[in-house]
């Protein structure tokens, strides 16, 4: 068992580093997107209806899905202030505190988020753009796939949290 | 009972202080002190899209929101809320909502997107767009080239369908645009707003009456608070809509023609008024584009036909 | 409940929270969630959440902020930012102090291509921090200057706090952009002017530079011109592009990250591994910050529908003291809650509250933005939770303690203060450069 979880752990969080460094491409396209409509607006006069779009949709799954990343290189902006004041058991133990709250409340977004995302993959939700397209479903469902992925990467910590290997937890900023 | 009603007007705007102060104490009166209302800003509590949904699950009590946000939940709500080149006055198309079958029409909109929760009371636009240019456009044949910043949707069809070229460059960006002629003419908003934002130093050839836009709002109370109010008090809410919606269209109107005369007057700006031929032109082309646009949906036909067939009533068309 | 015990409620938890040491994100999305739930029951909870949550995703004007990140990344990484440095020290010649008010000029071209802080803080430290030391500078007054100066990379534009405050007060970008350059030139000269009289009443502080190269007459150091032109050049075009109008800010930025990559490569310092790794430390940085953005904006839509604004507005304005106190108030406030709290956090929370009530009160809500960009200057600073004392420390020679960075910033700390109070008494210094864009 003990073999298995850490197992997962490890997959995890290669799976979390894939998709996050993965998604410097997005921002890149992004980049090279939003600099070619100045270009071909002022250059060459044909601007277009879908680069804005198309930018917003690359950075948004770029941000939602680097959520696993950011959380395996414990990287989320958080007050360390108390590690200072604390011993260094009740500050391992706060983290574990810290986990579970990130997972209780990422657990419960992700409830909230569920309807509003099968609603819109019924309906089909739309821009409503001359685009029309389906950007507004595949945000809401996106940010489902974000919580889940922020949730399994939160266990691999939990998994290193109790078998002590978590290694560098000094992230911050 | 206390309603908080969600609008899709900015804090600061006119028409948030216009209501503010003249028309929230009146449904007070009317239900002698049984129904009073706070209006919170745009996207103050959920944003502006999502409202529909807000209002059936209770967290708003109600919208007061320009339905055009929610085109993309129902094609229907695009034609709803603004038929591009459509109407010529706001008064005609509050018509449409109050006797023409509008109310009915927007209430199917509503069921389609929520279960039945929403009850539509009323709907309308308060104000027509005028169009700032920085080159006279006098008539429809006038438009042939010009590059004319305008939302993506039934507005950019229009304008290309009469031989125009949209350009779609965000609403901050408008005042640079016009100044450094990257758009010949912009869809903006009110003359009046456009004179307070000084969009008429940069585009001394305003278009008004304005030839395209003309928002509409609905207003809407969530349905388990409706049935709880008596029929005096839920008729009480439609006629004060109703009343607030003629008054601040003549507000506005009023403020409209005063300053577009006096810069008339002078000689820095240029207004200039379509003939009734010109219109009636652009109306036509215009009406290709609603059609091609309602094939999005069985509603959206539904929703064209309705308006169709009141302005072909009132004159607008001749058929 | 009464609205102002369920305020109370939601300040203590949010404290409760954040004293644990749970990510400010989540802090926030705990307690907008717990409220929304406890005040409209699940379904409605559920929605109003998720709709708020939702919304960050469609604002348009967030997409900058990778991609000023980015390229504020690329600078960090290519060799621009030393040879600017080495130009400017060789350029600048020889008098008492000149390294220091060189590195607070260094500082204001690097903020005018940087639009966050912490990498300019990262590179002074790195670059400017032992050449000081090894002249015999002071080490107080060295780590003072590199802090408070590689700090002004939000107050001058570009700047991500200021984009950041546009959203949440809406009010344009680029006005905020114009208005906050002055008074970003108004503290680097401060700094300047307090460095120059610090080291006339006591030359101890500084000694004369000694690079043989500024003994050269001043036509031959004209040669060395040649590591500033590219930033220069790069500088004028981002900023060109927003205040022309011919592209959003947005765009601007996308155009200043392609051209950060043009002039490394022109610089032949561009190699994939350092593009490799300035986009996936922008990944990180940007990542970590949508979740504080997420949370806020869920926490204000719920505290809006509960009438915490209006309440907290109606005891702002029945203050009963002159309009302009009232803009003192907020700025207390916010030095407050910059003690203990991520800047991002203080704006969502914050602005939605104080723009209304400084609208009302009949002032310049950009002027506000340039007050509260100033302000977050000093909470940059200010200790215990000081980002730009945290980020010298992680590059500051061995032996240099964080109690001692501390203390090298509280002048620098009192000089942001006059500034603030300056821009505050006196709003043409910030308002002049917008009114004549109009
Ligand atoms: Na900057
Ligand atoms: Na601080």
């Amino acid at each position: 068992m003990k073999r298995f979880l850490a197992g997962y752990a490890d997959v995890m969080d290669r799976i979390s580093v894939f998709i996050g460094q993965g998604c410097s491409v997005l921002f890149f396209t992004c980049i090279v997107v939003s600099a070619a409509e100045v270009v071909m607006r002022y250059g060459f006069d044909s601007p277009s209806s879908w680069s804005t779009e198309l930018a917003m949709t690359l950075c948004a799954t770029a941000w939602v899905l680097s959520v696993g990343y950011v959380t395996e290189r414990h990287r989320h902006i958080s007050i360390t202030m108390i590690e200072m004041l604390v011993s260094e058991t009740t500050w391992r133990r706060l983290r574990l505190v810290q986990m579970l709250i990130a997972a209780g409340a990422i657990f419960i977004l992700a409830l909230a988020l569920w309807d509003p995302a099968i609603k819109a993959l019924n309906r089909m939700e739309t821009s409503g753009t001359a685009l029309n397209s389906i950007q507004p479903t595949y945000l809401k469902v996106l940010l489902v796939v974000g919580c889940i992925l922020y949730l399994f990467q939160l266990s691999a910590n939990l998994v290193r949290w109790v078998q002590n290997t978590e290694g560098d937890v000094s992230g911050g900023h | 009972e206390n309603l908080s009603i969600q609008t899709s007007f900015n804090a600061g705007d006119f028409s948030t202080q216009y209501l503010t102060e003249n028309w929230l104490p009146k449904i007070e009166e009317m239900t002698d002190g049984r129904v009073s209302i706070t209006l919170t800003p745009n996207g103050s509590v959920v944003p502006s899209r999502e409202t529909p949904e807000a209002v059936a699950a209770g967290v708003l009590d109600g919208d007061f929101t320009s339905v055009n946000y929610f085109a993309g939940l129902e094609p229907a709500y695009a034609i709803m809320g603004d038929l591009i080149s459509g109407y010529d006055t706001p008064e005609q198309m509050i018509g449409f909502c109050k006797d023409g079958g509008g109310e009915a029409m927007m209430q199917k909109a509503a069921d389609s997107v929520t279960g039945g929760e929403v009850k539509v009371v009323a709907c309308g636009p308060y104000s027509r767009e005028a169009l700032p240019a920085r080159v006279p456009i006098r008539t429809f044949e006038d438009l042939q080239g010009k590059k004319i910043r305008s939302p993506e949707g039934l507005a950019a069809a229009v304008f290309e369908a009469a031989g125009a070229s949209p350009v779609s460059i965000p609403f901050s960006e408008v005042f640079g645009a016009l100044e450094k002629g990257i758009v010949d003419a912009a869809d903006a908003s009110a003359y009046v707003n456009n004179d307070a934002t000084g969009l008429h130093d940069v585009a001394p050839y305003p278009l008004y009456p304005g030839i395209h836009s003309m928002p509409s709002m609905q207003f809407t109370i969530n349905k388990a608070k409706w049935d709880e109010l008596s029929e005096d008090d839920q008729k009480a809410l439609r006629d004060w809509w109703y009343e607030a919606m003629y008054a601040m269209a003549a507000e506005v109107d009023k403020k409209d023609k005063e300053l577009a005369e006096r810069d008339a007057a002078g000689d820095k700006i240029e207004v200039i008024d379509w003939a009734q031929e010109d219109r009636d032109q652009l109306r036509e082309v215009a009406r290709k584009q609603w059609e091609a646009y309602a094939e999005k949906s069985d509603l959206a036909k539904e929703a064209l036909d309705a308006n169709i067939k009141y302005m072909t009533e009132i004159g607008l068309f001749k058929n | 409940m009464g609205i102002e015990y369920i305020t109370l409620l939601i300040v203590v938890s949010l404290l409760a929270l954040m004293a644990l040491g749970v990510p400010l994100g989540i802090t926030t999305l705990t307690v907008s969630l717990a409220t929304a739930i406890l005040y409209f029951g699940e379904r409605a909870g559920f929605f109003v959440v998720a709709a708020n949550v939702g919304e960050v995703l469609h604002k348009y004007e967030l997409i900058a902020v990778p991609f000023f990140v980015f390229m504020a990344n690329v600078l960090e990484r290519s060799g621009i930012a030393r040879s600017l440095f080495d130009s400017m020290a060789i350029m600048g010649g020889r008098f008492r102090g000149s390294v220091a008010v060189q590195t607070c000029v260094v500082a204001v071209v690097l903020a005018a291509m940087s639009g966050i802080m912490g990498g300019e803080i990262v590179m002074l430290g790195l670059i400017a921090l032992p050449q000081m030391l090894r002249l015999g500078y002071d080490r107080k007054l060295s780590i003072g200057i590199i802090c408070a100066a590689g700090a002004l990379a939000t107050l001058i534009p570009p700047s991500v706090v200021l984009i950041i405050y546009g959203l949440a007060a809406q009010v344009s970008i680029t006005k905020l952009f114009a208005a906050s350059a002055v008074p970003g030139l108004l503290l680097a000269s401060l700094f300047i002017a307090y460095i120059l009289v610090r080291v006339r009443m006591n030359p101890s502080l500084a000694p004369i530079y000694d690079i043989p190269e500024t003994g050269l007459p001043f036509f031959s150091r004209l040669r060395f011109l040649k590591g500033v032109i590219l930033p220069g050049v790069l500088i004028a075009g981002v900023l060109g592009v927003i205040y022309s109008g011919v592209a959003t800010v947005t765009e601007a930025a996308a155009l200043g990250a392609v051209g950060a990559v043009v002039v490394a490569a022109v610089r032949k310092e561009l190699t994939w591994v350092m593009a490799r790794d300035a986009m996936r430390q922008t990944v990180l940085t940007v990542g970590s910050i949508i979740w504080l953005v997420l949370g806020a904006v869920s926490l204000i839509g719920i505290y809006n529908r509960i009438g915490g604004g209006e309440f907290l507005r109606g005891l702002l304005t029945a203050l009963d003291i002159a309009p302009i106190w009232v803009i003192v108030v907020m700025m207390l406030i916010v030095m407050v809650l910059g003690t203990f709290l991520e800047w991002i956090a203080i704006i969502f929370i914050t602005v939605p509250i104080f723009a209304p009530v400084v609208v009302d009160l009949g002032y310049d809500p950009v002027w506000f933005g340039v007050l509260f960009a100033m302000n977050i200057q000093i909470y940059y600073l200010s200790p215990p939770f000081g980002p730009a004392c945290f980020f010298l420390k992680s590059v500051a020679p061995k032996g240099i303690e964080l109690q001692e960075i501390f203390r090298a910033v509280l002048p620098f700390i009192g000089l942001q203060a006059i500034g603030l109070f300056l821009v505050l008494f006196f709003p043409e210094i910030a308002l002049w450069l917008p009114s004549m864009l109009d």
